[in-house]
């Protein structure tokens, strides 16, 4: 009878605080959101739509928004048309080796946008050293033909082609094989039924991933600050930005209603996005067992190698661009073997101490947030999956607000909401805190989901029997969920890992001298004409990455579906 | 160990009853069964008791402890109460030495006496082989007997199955009786069993409760179920054999009460003097050629040393045991004896006042 009375824990009283992490967990994701709603509105003092229409009829807002939207436009059709492509191929046909094809075109994603935009210059210009290499540059004061529109839309379609991909290949995953095999016994050929019934199956598919690589695109401040400041082309991320560096706080009021106009056109790409998908229905009965493959035939081997070749040319080519620059002694010198060094490299990663501080501080940042969200997301998902209530329902809609949501307004958000610090005299503006209360905010998702994946598989039972032999909640979670869940929570700390530390937009507006992060380094090197060295501090960016990623496919088959990005 | 006790216990989901006023006394060491078709609510009940649910109204005392009603609860951890799932859930994290080990970690039982214990425990279930398996590594069977040795180790007031043995084989199912059987033996402890297998109900329970529809039907002794079924439910959903209609005579003779089936006097035993069924065992039937009731032959499957017939007489489908093939359609005599009758609640009482001494 004495061995029969558990030992009484905080079990219970555990239970009771639980759910008010559900409060400060949404005012940090969604209250600088709603701060931003506000101060759109009110102009930061009373209601008055005044303060709307200036900033709204001004020519330049009306450029940029044009900007925003050819770039992006022009961006989503070349992603769709890549992420289309490969998703085709990779889903229906039996070419050889989708496993690594699949998993390099997922790097770009991976790669901030930064990196892509200088890795490419590398690759185009007057200066290119990899041109030079093989002694076919345009001659010297001849433009980069990456400075114009036409550079911005060809990389944000590189960069965003995978998104298409990913929510392409899972419409195709749930269209029954035996659809297609029933057109095939009618005697249709590949093309045929690939038109006819496979093309109007996953169309839903296509518009869904193609509104959200355009939400991306839109968002996106790496791209046209490297390639549009140049070019004097501003679109409405890059505008905020020379706003508010130009100007300081004093304009906040007028970025925060460019930012509400950004985040409008957003939401509306992502509602429409999820419309799409919701109505993919057609009563498909996914998971038929044996995926489609459609003979190519003797076209297989050509199919192939073109799109090896295609991964060649936007993967390999600008990363060995990028590489053969910050290995030159002098920008504007050809690299030779014998003049090779490896001089940048040893000055950004051990001498520099701006770069040094910046990769202490992005490592950090990153550490942090993969660290709190962690802490955080593994009692959050629980309580979402076990005790979920109405507020915790409206959370998991709203959490993803910050992540969708353009990174130039979260960062307009956050300097809104902790310029002054409600109810005291401090302020975060200018604070490294700052970037790391905004990571927080949005990379929230990217660590709940894995887990709540893993959690909502977990058997009830398992938590239960632990209950039964006297585990109290704080044990439970500890002894049993924590274990099970933890394959997923690593991948998750790992992607927040990886987005946090290359990440640029956000810091872009939030750093100051001191809290420099990587992706601001890379920038305001390459913007100071010191591209060897911010080559060399990509490179070793991307390889950091490239790691990492390797790192997350490693452990590929102790996940649950859909934890790893890059693997649907 | 410890007692059980349910009061007017109910429990609705969403407003719909899945238990209705349940009322029962479990003794301290009785294994009880909860038998029943599939949703009546066995589930429901063990939940309850278990903790991991929290009753519409209604209490449950345990060892004497109001341990859910009336706005008092004690969670699961702090009732210590032992459960076996259906699905075992045992921990795939830990091995079979850890998962049985973990209740006592739990309890902080000082190391040399948790290990004594998890011997015994994993002894007693005949799995001292398999300690330091992981339990993708073991058998149906040996998961099962996992799940039974780390709710034993603890010494729980009170053990709750919910049916163990539906994801195992017959034969697997005959062996683990008997572990479950021994395991009642050694421990001592209350259980209480969820099956929808009467035949494992009868055998294994010192009593059985049968459910139906969120209400315990009747709660007795197997053969107190088998013999004197309360209502043409427990009559029908226990045991072989066929539930017809009787008439009343309102007469006695030799201490049994006499009614009318089939239009012939019969005599039967009773609990009330008023019945409006009879319950026909297989073994009430004696077939010979000269019987007043007749019957045709239906079907007959041979089970081994005899005959199982049924047969049709007057509409109603009879279930008798014979030594000797029986032809179809051939029609047959059958003599009654040892019936039971009872007043099923829903029925309404036949008087047969056709009959002679009016
Ligand atoms: N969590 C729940 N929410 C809503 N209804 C429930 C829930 N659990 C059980 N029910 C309902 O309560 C009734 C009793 O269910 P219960 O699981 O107790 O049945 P059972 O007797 O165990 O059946 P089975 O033999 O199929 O396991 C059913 O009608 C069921 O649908
Ligand atoms: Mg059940």
């Amino acid at each position: 009878m004495n061995a029969s009375t558990p030992a009484r824990g905080g079990g219970r009283s555990l239970d009771r605080l639980l759910p008010f992490l559900l409060l400060p967990v949404a005012l940090i994701a969604l209250g600088p959101v709603v701060r931003l709603l506000l101060e759109g509105v009110t102009g930061g003092d009373g209601f008055t739509t005044d303060h709307l229409t200036t900033v709204l009829t001004r020519p330049s807002t009306g450029t940029a928004l044009l900007h925003s939207l050819i770039t992006a436009g022009g961006g989503t059709l070349l992603s769709v048309l890549i992420g289309a492509a490969f998703a085709y191929l990779v889903a229906l046909t039996d070419i050889r080796g989708k496993g690594a094809l699949v998993f390099c075109l997922m790097v770009p994603m991976m790669i901030p946008p930064q990196i892509t935009a200088l890795a490419w210059m590398q690759m185009a210009g007057p200066s290119s050293t990899l041109l030079k290499l093989l002694g076919i540059a345009p001659p010297l004061g001849s433009p980069q033909p990456l400075h114009s529109p036409g550079g911005i839309i060809l990389l944000l379609g590189i960069q965003h082609a995978s998104l298409v991909f990913l929510t392409l290949r899972a419409g195709l995953r749930m269209i029954p094989a035996d659809l297609v095999e029933a057109a095939r016994m009618s005697g249709a050929g590949s093309f045929r039924v690939w038109m006819q019934t496979v093309l109007p199956l996953s169309m839903p598919s296509l518009i869904a991933g193609g509104a959200m690589a355009f939400v991306t695109a839109l968002g996106n401040f790496g791209i046209p600050a490297m390639l549009g400041i140049p070019a004097g082309y501003a679109t409405l991320p890059t505008l905020i930005y020379q706003r508010l560096v130009g100007m300081g706080p004093a304009v906040l009021p007028e970025v925060a209603v460019l930012a509400l106009l950004i985040g409008a056109v957003a939401i509306i790409g992502v509602l429409f996005s999820r419309a799409v998908l919701s109505r993919r229905g057609f009563g498909l009965v996914g998971l038929s067992g044996n995926p489609l493959a459609l003979t190519l035939g003797a076209a297989r081997r050509p199919v192939e190698i073109g799109l090896w070749a295609f991964i060649f040319v936007i993967l390999a080519l600008p990363l060995l661009a990028l590489l053969a620059t910050s290995l030159i002694p002098a920008y504007g010198v050809p690299l030779t073997f014998a003049n090779a060094t490896l001089e940048a490299w040893k000055e950004v990663l051990f001498t520099q101490p701006v770069t040094r501080r910046a990769y202490g501080n992005s490592l950090m940042l990153a550490t942090s947030a993969a660290a709190i969200l962690l802490a955080i997301s593994l009692p959050l998902a629980w309580l979402m999956e076990r005790r979920s209530n109405r507020l915790s329902r409206i959370l998991d809609a709203l959490i993803d607000l910050p992540y969708a949501l353009p990174g130039v307004v979260l960062s307009i958000a956050c300097i809104l909401t902790f310029l002054n610090l409600p109810f005291t005299d401090l302020t975060l503006y200018g604070t490294i805190w700052i970037i790391l209360m905004a990571y927080l905010a949005r990379f929230f998702v990217v660590m709940l989901r894995p887990i709540q994946a893993s959690i909502a598989q977990l058997d009830p039972a398992m938590e239960e029997a632990a209950a039964s032999v006297g585990a109290h909640l704080g044990r439970r979670l500890r002894d049993i969920v924590l274990p099970l869940a933890a394959p997923s929570a690593a991948a998750g700390a790992i992607l927040v890992f990886l987005t946090a530390v290359n990440e640029l937009t956000v810091s872009a507006l939030l750093w100051s001298s001191g809290t420099e992060t990587l992706g601001v380094v890379i920038y305001n090197l390459e913007d100071s004409g010191e591209t060897i060295m911010a080559s060399a501090l990509a490179m070793s960016i991307v390889l950091l990455i490239i790691f990492l990623m390797g790192l997350v496919q490693a452990g590929a088959n102790r996940f649950p579906k859909g934890v790893i990005p890059w693997q649907s | 160990m410890a007692e059980l006790n349910f009061s007017n216990l109910s429990k609705k989901f969403d407003g719909v009853p899945a238990l209705h006023e349940i009322n029962a006394q479990i003794a301290s060491g009785e294994f009880v069964a909860l038998l029943g078709p599939s949703g009546c609510g066995k589930t429901t009940l063990l939940r309850l008791t278990a903790g991991f649910e929290h009753p519409s109204s209604g209490t449950i005392h345990l060892g004497g402890d109001k341990v859910a009603g009336d706005g008092h609860f004690v969670p699961p951890e702090e009732r210590g109460v032992g459960i076996v799932f259906q699905s075992y859930a045992l921990w795939p994290h830990k091995s079979v030495h850890a998962n049985v080990a973990y209740p006592l970690e739990v309890r902080r039982v000082p190391r040399p006496e948790r290990e004594a214990r998890v011997a015994e425990a994993l002894a007693l279930t005949g799995l001292s082989a398999f300690a330091n398996r992981m339990p993708s590594q073991l058998s149906g069977g040996q998961r099962q007997r996992v799940a039974l040795a780390r709710c034993l180790v603890f010494d729980p007031r009170a053990v709750l199955l919910d049916e163990p043995l539906a994801n195992l084989d017959l034969a697997l199912r005959a062996s683990m009786h008997e572990v479950f059987s021994l395991f009642h033996r050694r421990t001592k402890a209350t259980m209480l069993y969820v099956t929808h297998d009467q035949g494992e109900a009868l055998a294994l329970a010192d009593r059985v409760a049968v459910m139906e529809a969120g209400k315990i039907r009747q709660f007795a002794a197997p053969e107190v179920l088998y013999r004197e079924p309360v209502d043409c439910f427990v009559a029908g959903f226990v045991g072989d054999g066929a539930v017809v209609s009787a008439g009343i005579t309102g007469q006695t003779r030799e201490n049994r009460l006499v009614v009318n089936v089939f239009g012939q006097e019969v005599l039967s035993r009773s609990a009330t003097t008023e019945p409006s069924h009879v319950c026909i065992r297989p073994e009430s039937i004696t077939l010979c050629n000269d019987a007043p009731i007749r019957a045709r032959v239906l079907s007959c499957t041979y089970l081994g040393g005899r005959f199982r017939l049924t047969l049709d007489a007057a509409g109603e489908t009879l279930v008798a045991f014979a030594s000797q093939r029986a032809a179809i359609g051939e029609t047959l005599g059958v003599k009654l004896n040892d019936l039971w009758a009872f007043r099923d609640p829903g029925a309404a009482v036949v008087m047969a006042k056709s009959l002679a001494h009016a």
